[in-house]
């Protein structure tokens, strides 16, 4: 009679899963969700292929996932969520050269964006 | 039953095929009617959907621009290219360092950048992107809005973005606006 409780647990886990959405990765601030819709809105999945976000082949910017493996972004700045909105906001600040424009996204969509960035393992 | 072993197979199968035809024809008709696939922008597509029309899109150009006969593409081309990209093409496409106007981040399909168009597409093709537009992807035709000549240096110009900084595109492009309507006036 192992099979039927078997089955019913991932059953649960599946229905646990699907309800929670994205979970948030710990100690980071923002709506994963709404990051996820936002990345879309800012057109970051022109340049960039992003896990979830249905896009083109593209490799004109790098791909982001596992980013939140990373121990650096931009090249130099070391991987947390303080820093991933300054560089998404404003790439110029840290690196004057860089071809990723600011795209006028606001402090509460990075946060969002970066908490959705921050799942990605 | 007087058929024979064959005929009752050849009859199931057909009628198996008509069955199937009828029951997909009622799926696809009741999901069209229902309007349940949100045709809103900020909804992504269901991935194969997107997959299915790029394939698409991708096929219809490469056929359609066989015919078509690439003039020879220099510096002087490009560099007339470049303005007319600033003036016309950078506001939905941008450039390197240059972000997209507002309305070019949240269309669905992204325009996307055209950095890495030379790699995608032929001279010829993007020519008659540029010249015919796409359906339903919001890339206008502008066949009767720049003349040939403004057509190919734009192509040019594209054709040598994969090798430019975000400071060689500034540069290339800090050239003064070169009016379509302008010059067709004076024509």
């Amino acid at each position: 009679m192992k099979t039927p409780h078997l089955l019913l647990a991932m059953l649960a886990a599946c229905l646990l899963l699907a309800g929670c959405g994205t979970r948030r990765a710990p100690g980071v601030e923002g709506d994963p969700e709404r990051g996820k819709v936002a990345l879309a809105q800012y057109g970051c999945r022109s340049c960039h292929v992003i896990p979830g976000v249905t896009g083109s082949e593209t490799m004109v910017g790098r791909p982001l996932d596992g980013l939140a493996q990373r121990k650096f972004i931009a090249g130099s700045l070391p991987n947390n969520q303080a820093n991933l909105v300054r560089w998404i906001r404003n790439p110029q600040a840290i690196d004057p050269e860089s071809a990723m424009p600011a795209m006028g996204v606001t402090q509460n969509d990075a946060l969002d964006i970066s908490a959705y960035l921050l799942t990605l393992e | 039953m007087s058929l024979s072993r064959p005929a009752l197979v050849v009859k199931t199968a057909v009628l198996t095929l008509l069955a199937a035809g009828v029951v997909a024809a009622a799926v696809g008709f009741t999901v069209l009617r229902s309007g349940w696939y949100d045709i809103g922008a900020t909804t992504q597509h269901l991935s194969f959907v997107y997959k299915l029309l790029e394939q698409g899109m991708q096929y219809s150009v490469r056929h359609h621009a066989m015919e078509v006969v690439t003039p020879p593409l220099g510096q002087a081309e490009a560099l007339r290219g470049a303005a007319l990209y600033r003036d016309n093409c950078a506001q939905c496409h941008g450039g390197p360092g240059v972000a997209t106007a507002a309305h070019g981040m949240s269309m669905q399909p992204v325009p996307g950048p055209l950095v890495d168009a030379a790699r995608r597409w032929r001279p010829r093709e993007l020519y008659w992107i540029t010249r015919h537009g796409i359906k339903m992807s919001g890339m206008p035709a502008w066949e009767y809005h720049l003349d040939e000549a403004e057509t190919w240096a734009i192509v040019a110009f594209i054709n040598r973005m994969q090798d430019m900084s975000a400071r060689d595109y500034r540069t290339l492009t800090a050239t003064p606006s070169v009016r379509a309507g302008d010059q067709r006036e004076a024509r």
